[in-house]
């Protein structure tokens, strides 16, 4: 999480630029707010006796709940809905490649449960759809981190096709065709979660900034 | 401006309200005591007297107010359903708009974490926004003061969660509204009208937020403007001769009441020659928009039961019977 947190002050700029150009511009600020916050929380938790926090998930509950209660906008608390998920999948102190795939998936179900989006819409589906794909393919012995780097790779490519996506739901739905070339915010999030989980990101993948070729319907 | 006009009206209906300014909800400070399942509504301010003239014993258990035109964020709604939580279930009245659907879901898929049953009765009654390419659906308009009306009602009888999110499905599709307006409002903060419409001009099915209607059309006399409308409303709800309904004439915020009532007339003649029974109408500002000078007409297929159900004594600020 603390990763996640430095690969969103690291890139904030790039993830503003892009809300710029299809919502309302608040994403970064609003994530990096979050995550600030989540930092803050951790850090309280962690004098904490570990008895606290080495309950199963109890870090990922802090920050969800950071997300929840006190992120803008509706991507913030969407994130914490899938944190929130992740927490409950978790068994140990560490997300093994069950809890990952339980987790990611059941984050998926709550956020189209709520936004009702699906693949294509260009929302942050687009990314947590394929990295749960993804997923469920993989072997269980691999481990968490060969599972997780799977995952980002096919949440990375979801984020490159959002480009070529017009969309249907949220914020960017409001500017329509303009919205064309630009990939969606919230999924480019979903990205940098995943993965920050293997190592600090400090830019978006060049396939993701640079505007995808104008293609019809 | 919101807060200050919250703690007023915290102030001013102190005996039927409980404000937790903290959480961000009102609550009902007498709740009838046959009532089983907390009934929670709420969305954006600038459409009062819509929630909190309707918080009170026969109507809302909670409401949950947002910013000027804003969806309430999920920590309000998911604190307030807690709080007026008895036990039995929490039912959610959503308007049809994407933030508020996402908000409200989100604190119920909170809840549901809590272990505290959620359901949802959306409410989808405005006609302008009916279009097969929209995956939005129709917005939630003047309906919801109905919807809440009938529903608290039949609250107040111990109903359970399931049956009243049924019942209020049920009451939610047999309502349609349409909206007009010859001004825009005045954005508060700038004082300037959200929109500009020459002086002959009308908006034909206005929503609720200040967004321009798909159409613009030079103002037609008073009884051929309602003559429209009904005919439109009555073409969707379609109903028979003989049928029952409820109406509700609901100015927008910047028409007088004299002239609500000439539209009411306009109403009853024309579901006269319809051959339907006006059971009810309800005259005043209910679901407003700012100072929009505009009003709307919601009819609603009622049943005896609806009747009763809308009869029964409301104790809320607002509720005029």
């Amino acid at each position: 999480m603390r990763r996640f947190a430095a690969s969103v002050r690291a890139t904030e700029p790039q993830l503003t630029a892009l809300d710029q150009r299809v919502g309302d511009g608040d994403f970064g600020t609003n994530l990096r707010a979050g995550l600030d916050a989540s930092v803050r929380a951790l850090d309280r938790t962690a004098a904490l006796s570990p008895a606290v926090t080495g309950r199963a998930g109890g870090p990922l509950r802090t920050v969800a709940t950071v997300f929840l209660d006190g992120v803008g906008g509706t991507s913030g608390p969407l994130f914490g809905l899938l944190l929130t998920e992740l927490a409950l999948a978790a068994v140990g102190p560490v997300l093994d490649v069950p809890a990952l795939r339980a987790g990611l998936a059941g984050g998926l179900a709550a956020v189209q449960r709520v936004g009702e989006a699906r693949p294509g819409d260009k929302t942050l589906v687009d990314a947590l759809y394929p990295a749960c794909e993804a997923l469920r393919v993989c072997p269980e012995q691999v481990g968490s981190r060969v599972a997780l780097a799977h995952a980002s790779r096919a949440a990375w490519e979801g984020v490159r096709l959002t480009a070529r996506l017009r969309a249907r739901r949220g914020r960017a739905s409001y500017v329509g065709e303009r919205g064309r070339g630009v990939p969606d915010p919230g999924a480019v999030g979903i990205g940098l979660l995943l993965s920050s989980a293997g190592g600090v990101l400090t830019e978006l993948p060049p396939s993701v900034t640079e505007p995808a070729p104008e293609c019809p319907d | 401006m919101v807060p200050d006009a919250l703690a007023g009206f915290a102030r001013v209906h102190a005996d039927l309200v409980v404000h937790d300014e903290t959480a961000g909800f009102f609550r009902a400070r007498n709740p009838a005591a046959g009532r089983r399942v907390a009934i929670v509504s709420g969305g954006g301010c600038g459409h009062e007297p819509l929630h909190l003239g309707f918080l009170g014993a026969g109507m809302l258990d909670a409401v949950c107010p947002g910013q000027l035109m804003a969806s309430p964020h999920n920590r309000q709604v998911f604190e307030a359903s807690r709080a007026v939580s008895r036990g039995a279930g929490v039912l959610h009245l959503v308007k049809n708009y994407t933030g508020d659907r996402i908000n409200f879901g989100i604190a119920a898929e909170r809840l549901a974490h809590e272990g505290i049953d959620c359901a949802r009765v959306l409410i989808d009654d405005d006609l302008a926004s009916d279009s097969p390419d929209s995956a939005t659906g129709r917005r939630g308009t003047g309906a919801a003061v109905l919807v809440e009306k009938v529903l608290g009602a039949a609250a107040d009888t111990g109903l359970g969660l399931r049956e009243l999110a049924e019942l209020g499905t049920d009451v939610a599709g047999r309502c349609r509204s349409l909206a007009v307006a010859s001004a825009a409002h005045r954005t508060p903060a700038t004082g300037r009208a959200a929109f500009d419409l020459a002086e002959d001009d009308l908006e034909w099915g206005v929503g609720i937020h200040g967004e321009r209607a798909r159409r613009t059309e030079s103002r037609p006399a008073l009884d051929e403007l309602v003559t429209r409308m009904t005919e439109e409303l009555l073409a969707a709800l379609d109903p028979g001769a003989g049928d029952s309904v409820i109406a509700l004439v609901n100015g927008l915020g910047g028409v007088t009441r004299l002239e609500l009532y000439g539209v009411a007339r306009e109403l009853a003649l024309r579901l006269d020659r319809w051959k339907l029974v006006l059971e009810r109408v309800l005259v005043g500002d209910f679901v407003t928009a700012l100072d929009m000078r505009g009003f709307s007409l919601t009819l609603m297929r009622a049943d005896p039961e609806t009747v009763k159900w809308f009869d029964a004594p409301a104790h809320t600020p607002s509720w005029p019977r």
